[in-house]
């Protein structure tokens, strides 16, 4: 449908259209106050007696039409689908699952392509290898349940360890090997999934603040137009260059609000899964503290789904028996190895639980889905090492 | 301010028009806010087109272009006869509307994140489709539309698989993912009429969920006059939506803390005065498990006294409304 019948036309202002602010006061003290006053002009015409050079006046005239198109046509005006067409729609678009089941069942499947995640949680409880996991798994074959897609990594704290990824890419290719022994597309499918595969369809960016951070994300839509096979966009960490260098707190508030609504578009329009990084930070409130996710309120409004990570109660108990084993396994590494200073606590603590040799469960963290789609989402999901990137012993 | 254009009214030939332009004279305003006699002056017409011609037009303009005043009694009987309430589909929040939402008026529903505002709004859509068996128009501003929610809870109203999808058939979503897009739907939609974005069930209701993500960050800064003008023009739109085709328009909004913490709605002073009835939703603050419980709280009523309060259950799983028999195929 690509004429407009002029009746529809009619009632759409000069004020509502997308045109340049100065502009738009020149049109409408000019006496245009409808798109209808316009119809009938020439770029001429409407260059004299609005007082703007011809071209501009032909610019203005393609503007207002295009607007009126539908949004396929680069338009504005979008057509509606029916909630069964969407249901048909959402049926048929799959999810990129976390290789944990308790955090898949919570979410509906895994990590729904077309909107937005946020994961927040304390420093060290695993957002990072969580993104890996999904920017490794989201590249799957459809024959397994995957969706065969890119994926897209922009990290901004610079805690993105390439190792890591071949670790969890490797243990991908194979848990999918091994279910990959009875069919025989499966087996055709498998000869494509390597790691050095994997790698290649990962792409990463680095940005170090927030001016960097928002450029690329202005510029994400070419690079999704070139690159249509991306399904998953991971932003980590979105806190980070918003937490530092801001006085003027509603400044921030604006940008994070813009750009959030930047990432939905992106995600509606090309059909992407975006999950964010977020960071806890400590509310004081009625002479009581709080552990609450970083930037602000109205942040909170930004993501569809939200999806905070706890530690469980204190992680001393529990994991004594288990850290007696990954301390045996430690000193045989550091005797192999030259040891190189401990950065800090909660990094080794990382490191010691994500040991590639080790098969078991390590430490116990809980997940909470504080926002979703479903108001049931909210119940506590115990999950046990969910990024052993390994297959687990039978 | 309608430009002066040829034919709008007898005796508006072209001729006159070149000469009001020459004298500065452009708009259907201008021309009948200045004096004719110093327009004469100006121009220097004879006497004879000045006082008939130009008299007459001004007369036929002014006709075109006035208010006419209504009686009261006339818009009471008016008010009666194309007013429905259509119900929330949630009894503890019917009642905190005196009785739902009215046709006509727009409705404000703010709350904080995860406090059930788009599950409320699914279920005023799932009520109105399943129940009321009219036609809803469901824009999307921020990807929170999940279809299978609202098959869930079609499910919990409706046995039979043919009802239970010729009900999602009455929910219309668009996509509105910046204010340009959301103006041109709305204008797109009184230009050609609701009935026709339907094809068919007359629609009753118009939902936007959320109109903070659109305008919450182009508001409230140091320039913000242009975003503060979309937000007025949406806001003017809705309201002629709402008369003129005698629907009801239900509106979300985020919150924020002012300077003494205390809670209240989003998107500024000016937006304030926009929505008839305001609900406020928040959490119910009990320790331990993840409750369905909300507390809502009427901040802005034509008809209810304000800060009534209500608690509501926003599951949405069973039957909610008792004496209401289920839809049989």
């Amino acid at each position: 449908v690509s004429c407009i019948s002029p009746q529809r036309v009619m009632l759409r202002t000069v004020a509502s259209s997308s045109l340049a602010p100065s502009v738009k006061a020149k049109l409408i003290r000019a006496g245009f106050c409808s798109v209808a006053d316009l119809q009938e002009l020439r770029p001429g015409q409407l260059s004299k007696e609005v007082g703007v050079s011809q071209e501009e006046a032909a610019e203005i005239l393609k503007t207002l039409h295009t607007d009126a198109l539908p949004v396929n046509d680069g338009g504005l005006v979008a057509r509606g689908v029916t909630a069964l067409e969407l249901l048909q729609r959402e049926q048929a678009q799959g999810s990129i699952v976390t290789f944990c089941s308790a955090l898949d069942s919570a979410l509906g499947g895994g990590v729904p392509v077309g909107k937005t995640m946020e994961v927040c949680g304390p420093p060290g409880v695993g957002k990072t290898q969580l993104c890996i996991q999904l920017a490794v798994d989201v590249q799957i074959p459809m024959c397994f349940g995957g969706l065969k897609g890119q994926s897209l990594y922009i990290d901004t704290e610079g805690s993105f360890m390439v190792e890591r990824v071949v670790d969890v890419a490797r243990a991908a290719v194979e848990h999918c090997s091994l279910l990959a022994e009875d069919a025989g597309n499966r087996r055709k499918a498998m000869k494509e999934f390597t790691v050095e595969k994997i790698l290649s369809c990962l792409f990463l960016m680095r940005c170090h603040d927030y001016v960097k951070l928002l450029a690329q994300s202005y510029l994400l839509p070419s690079f999704l137009s070139e690159h249509p096979e991306v399904r998953l966009i991971v932003i980590d960490s979105i806190a980070y260059p918003f937490r530092r260098d801001f006085e003027d707190f509603s400044h921030r508030t604006r940008l994070l609000n813009a750009l959030a609504q930047h990432l939905n578009q992106l995600a509606t329009q090309h059909n992407v899964a975006i999950v964010l990084t977020n960071q806890m930070t400590t509310k004081v409130w009625n002479g009581q503290s709080k552990m609450v996710p970083a930037l602000g309120e109205s942040w909170g409004h930004a993501a569809a789904q939200r999806l905070i990570l706890y530690w469980e109660g204190a992680r001393s108990s529990c994991s004594m028996t288990v850290t007696d084993k990954v301390r045996e396994r430690e000193r045989e590494r550091e005797n192999r190895e030259c040891s190189e200073p401990r950065p800090n606590k909660w990094l080794v603590e990382l490191e010691e639980s994500f040991c590639p040799h080790l098969t078991c469960v390590l430490l116990y963290r809980l997940a909470v889905l504080s926002k979703s789609s479903r108001p049931d989402g909210g119940h506590c999901c115990h999950t046990r090492s969910l990024w052993s990137a390994h297959t687990p012993t039978p | 301010m309608t430009v002066l254009r040829v034919g709008m009214c007898p005796g508006l030939s072209h001729d006159l028009i070149n000469a009001l332009q020459s004298a500065g004279i452009r708009t259907v305003e201008h021309l009948v806010s200045t004096n004719i006699e110093e327009l004469a002056q100006k121009c220097s017409f004879s006497y004879k087109i000045i006082f008939q011609a130009l008299m007459a037009v001004r007369r036929v303009l002014l006709a075109q272009h006035t208010a006419f005043p209504v009686f009261g009694l006339d818009l009471y009987e008016e008010l009666l006869c194309s007013t429905a309430i259509l119900s929330t589909g949630n009894p503890s929040l019917d009642k905190l509307l005196d009785s739902g939402l009215y046709t006509g008026e727009i409705t404000e529903l703010s709350g904080g994140p995860g406090s059930g505002k788009t599950q409320v709004c699914f279920g005023v859509a799932v009520n109105i489709s399943c129940r009321l068996k009219h036609g809803v128009l469901y824009i999307d501003t921020s990807g929170g539309m999940s279809a299978g929610r609202l098959l869930q809870m079609v499910q919990a109203q409706i046995p039979g698989a043919a009802e239970q999808m010729a009900a999602l058939q009455r929910i219309h979503v668009y996509k509105a993912l910046d204010a340009f897009s959301l103006l041109a739907c709305l204008q797109e939609w009184r230009a050609a009429g609701l009935q026709l974005m339907s094809a068919g069930s007359s629609v009753k209701a118009v939902l936007v969920d959320s109109l903070s993500a659109l305008f919450s960050h182009l508001v409230g800064g140091r320039q913000s006059n242009a975003g503060m003008s979309m937000m007025m023009q949406v806001a003017g739109e809705l309201k002629l939506l709402s008369k003129d085709f005698g629907v009801a328009v239900l509106v979300t909004n985020h919150v924020t803390r002012d300077s003494s913490g205390v809670l209240k709605s989003g998107l500024g002073h000016s937006w304030s005065h926009v929505p008839h009835n305001r609900v406020l939703l928040q959490k119910v603050e009990r320790p331990g498990s993840h409750t369905c419980l909300r507390v809502a709280e009427l901040t802005k009523s034509s008809r209810q006294p304000c800060h009534l309060q209500e608690e509501l259950d926003i599951s949405y799983s069973k039957n909610l409304n008792p004496e209401n028999q289920p839809v049989t195929s």
